[in-house]
């Protein structure tokens, strides 16, 4: 239908808005953000809490069907429901999260950058108001179709309206999100939690953890140039796993491993199986030198916070060590007391959260130079009041996938 | 060791999808051969999957937990992918993509069978983290196609034949492929959510997604609003694919890059 228009020499500010105008207004509230970042000092960041951004949104779209139900005759309306006004909004976010993209995020040394908050673009006016014209286009839309109830409309309200309340819910959500630490150690309870601010705060209820476990995977061999240090080049293959009874083959060598100890103290002219805090995996290996047929073996081990490790010489140029083991899982077993006395047991684990009380419970981490021997375990805590709209958003988005890979080019109307 | 039967399984299933791709070439002078050439891919597959799940049971846990595993996993649900694509959309080279991709994930195993064993960080360890990298691959296969198309649409309209079919297919693929797009954006927000506590961090690697994300959105709008402007269309087109091209693979060498949790470089 706009085509018509668009061959008809038109004025500009004309009947209707196209892109020319849309780009003009979409720079102009850029430039009124850049002025804004450089002339208003924000040196805190502006955020509305409960109950503020609940007001907020129930007026934000209040106001967007007002506009739309009596006021859709007006130029300014019109324009924001077509699709100028939204390439021109999309394009120009896209232009600010380009930014985002290039220059680091962090504090800077040059001027230009600082003042005009181009490290700081989630928080930059300019990113902001251009955002507030994208979600009212967005916004307007969604209305607009739902509006029309009309089966047709399905898939368009699952991804704009769908959009619309993930975006929405996650801006104004970050005023009610809480994100804590806590630290805890083995036998004994916690319910001191740190925030983001680094202030403590006191917790409704404490943590006693029973037991933190870490499982590891085996240490690896690596075949160490002398001279440098550094892991010789293995064909660009990586390191193999020490397993008992494996035989390996790196450059010209044969490595036999004949003996593996997960946990390990060196006594005397040998290392014994021993389960105590701070003893390494070690291995018996022997390495034969394919070339000259010559057999070294010996000890090695990975060593630990309290042990050294013991790596072996193979040749002039080359040893073998065993590397620290890798974490495979770590976990938390907990014991969750609230103020009425009740006890809550639950195991946590990295992407194996646990709710409670409108919390959300994470493995963080935990002391990384005691390793598996750590009795530390850190846990995080998030409060996320706004998730449910969110992930309403997030789903109908998903279905909204679905629809539009299975319609296709059908929904290109009007050809 | 429970890959022991590996070379065996998949020399079985490799073997299968090869001939399979060869009856797939032939069908397009000879539409009857494919459906023996979709029986040798279905036969295939269902070797691949009676191997994972003899895995499964051995290990007794879902295997999961590393490289070699998760790539067996690709290999898996690629071919289901390309099934159900193909179905709706009859797009052979679609097909044949998804086997090759699959048919690929199977030979690097086979090749590197110390990545068996090579771990994956506990936070990888998640049941989001083959679908999110699964629909990613699918999503920049169909989006590169589009370009194809949008190149051959440039050479059509510069020698004065443009053919609007040609915008059409474009739309299809990019509709496609903006689907798997989104659902890779999600599927990673969910996953960062369940992970780490949050879905978005306007991590480097996110940012340029996003950025893909929105560049196809110009294009979806553009084109539903002007039909008949193919040029500037396709230049949309284009543009839109060189900012995937940067998320792909020009992240790292942006000044940003070392801000980025997204470099494991082990897919
Ligand atoms: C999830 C992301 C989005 C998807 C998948 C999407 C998809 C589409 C599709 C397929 C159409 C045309 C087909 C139809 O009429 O049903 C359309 C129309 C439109 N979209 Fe979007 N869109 C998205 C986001 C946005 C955003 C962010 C804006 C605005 C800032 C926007 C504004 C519009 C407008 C104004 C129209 C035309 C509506 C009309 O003519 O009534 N869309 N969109």
């Amino acid at each position: 239908m706009s085509e018509n228009h668009l061959n008809v020499q038109r004025k500009l500010w004309e009947n209707p808005w196209g892109y020319v105008e849309s780009f003009f207004i979409g720079f102009g509230l850029i430039v009124t953000g850049f002025f804004l970042e450089v002339f208003v000092s924000t040196s805190n960041t502006f955020t509305l809490s409960y109950p503020f951004n609940l007001y907020f949104l129930i007026g934000y779209v209040l106001t967007l069907f007002v506009l739309y139900k009596w006021f859709s005759t007006s130029q300014i309306i019109k324009w924001l429901t077509k699709v100028p006004a939204s390439i021109s909004s999309i394009t120009l976010v896209t232009f600010m999260v380009m930014i985002m993209g290039i220059i680091p995020q962090v504090s800077s040394e040059s001027n230009i950058i600082n003042n005009l908050g181009l490290n700081k673009i989630t928080s930059n006016w300019a990113f902001l108001l251009i955002l507030f014209q994208f979600l009212t286009c967005l916004g307007l839309i969604s209305i607009k179709r739902i509006l029309q109830f009309k089966w047709s409309n399905f898939g368009f309200i699952l991804n704009h309206l769908g959009l619309f309340l993930a975006l929405i819910a996650g801006i104004l959500g970050t005023g009610d999100l809480q994100r804590l630490s806590v630290n805890t150690y083995e036998g004994k309870p916690s319910w001191i939690a740190t925030n983001s601010q680094k202030q403590e705060i006191e917790l409704p209820f404490a943590f006693y953890l029973k037991d933190f476990v870490i499982d590891e995977y085996n240490p690896k061999l690596a075949l160490i140039d002398n001279k440098t240090g550094s892991i010789a080049e293995n064909d660009g293959k990586n390191l193999y796993l020490v397993e008992k009874d494996e035989t390996y083959y790196i450059k010209n060598f044969e490595i036999k491993v004949n003996e593996f100890l997960a946990t390990s103290a060196r006594l005397g002219d040998r290392y014994h199986p021993v389960n105590e805090l701070g003893s390494p995996p070690s291995a018996f290996i022997s390495v034969r030198n394919i070339e000259t047929d010559s057999i070294i073996n010996n000890w090695i081990s990975s060593g630990s916070f309290s042990q050294p490790y013991e790596s072996l010489k193979i040749s002039e140029d080359y040893s073998i060590v065993m590397t620290i083991p890798e974490v495979k899982k770590f976990s938390s077993d907990i014991d969750i007391l609230t103020q009425e006395g009740e006890r809550i047991s639950t195991v946590l684990e990295v992407n194996k959260p646990f709710k409670h009380k409108g919390w959300k419970i994470y493995q963080l981490s935990y002391d990384d130079k005691m390793g598996k021997w750590s009795n530390l375990s850190v846990l995080e805590l998030v409060r996320d009041p706004w998730l449910p709209v969110i992930y309403i958003g997030i789903f109908m988005m998903i279905a909204g996938a679905f629809y539009m890979f299975w319609m296709g080019n059908k929904i290109t109307k009007n050809q | 060791m429970t890959w022991i039967d590996f070379p065996l399984y998949s020399s079985i299933v490799v073997i299968l999808w090869i001939f399979g791709l060869v009856f797939l070439l032939i069908s397009y002078k000879k539409e009857a051969v494919l459906k023996i050439a979709n029986l040798l891919f279905v036969a295939g597959w269902a070797v691949l999957i009676l191997f994972v799940l003899k895995l499964w049971i051995e290990l007794d846990r879902p295997p999961m937990r590393t490289l070699g595993e998760t790539r067996l996993w690709y290999a898996a649900f690629l071919p289901l992918v390309g099934f159900v694509t193909y179905i709706r959309w009859k797009y052979k080279w679609f097909l044949a993509y998804s086997i090759i991709m699959a048919g690929m994930f199977l030979a690097i195993n086979y090749l590197h069978p110390e990545t068996y064993s090579k771990t994956l960080m506990p936070a990888l360890q998640s049941p989001w983290f083959i679908p999110h990298v699964l629909v990613y691959l699918f999503s920049y296969a169909v989006l590169a196609a589009s370009s194809i198309v949008a190149v051959k649409g440039w050479y059509d309209s510069y020698k004065g034949n443009f053919d609007l079919e040609t915008l059409k297919l474009a739309d299809n693929l990019v509709y496609i492929g903006f689907a798997f797009l989104t659902l890779g954006l999600l599927f990673g927000a969910l996953w960062a959510k369940e992970a780490w506590g949050h879905y978005w961090t306007w991590d480097p690697k996110e940012v340029w997604a996003f950025l893909t994300w929105m560049g196809y959105l110009i294009y979806i709008h553009y084109r539903h609003f002007h039909i008949h402007k193919s040029k500037q269309a396709l230049t949309i087109l284009a543009l839109a694919f060189v900012v995937l091209l940067v998320c792909w693979f020009g992240v790292n060498y942006l000044p940003v890059a070392n801000t980025s949790v997204h470099t494991y470089t082990q897919y």
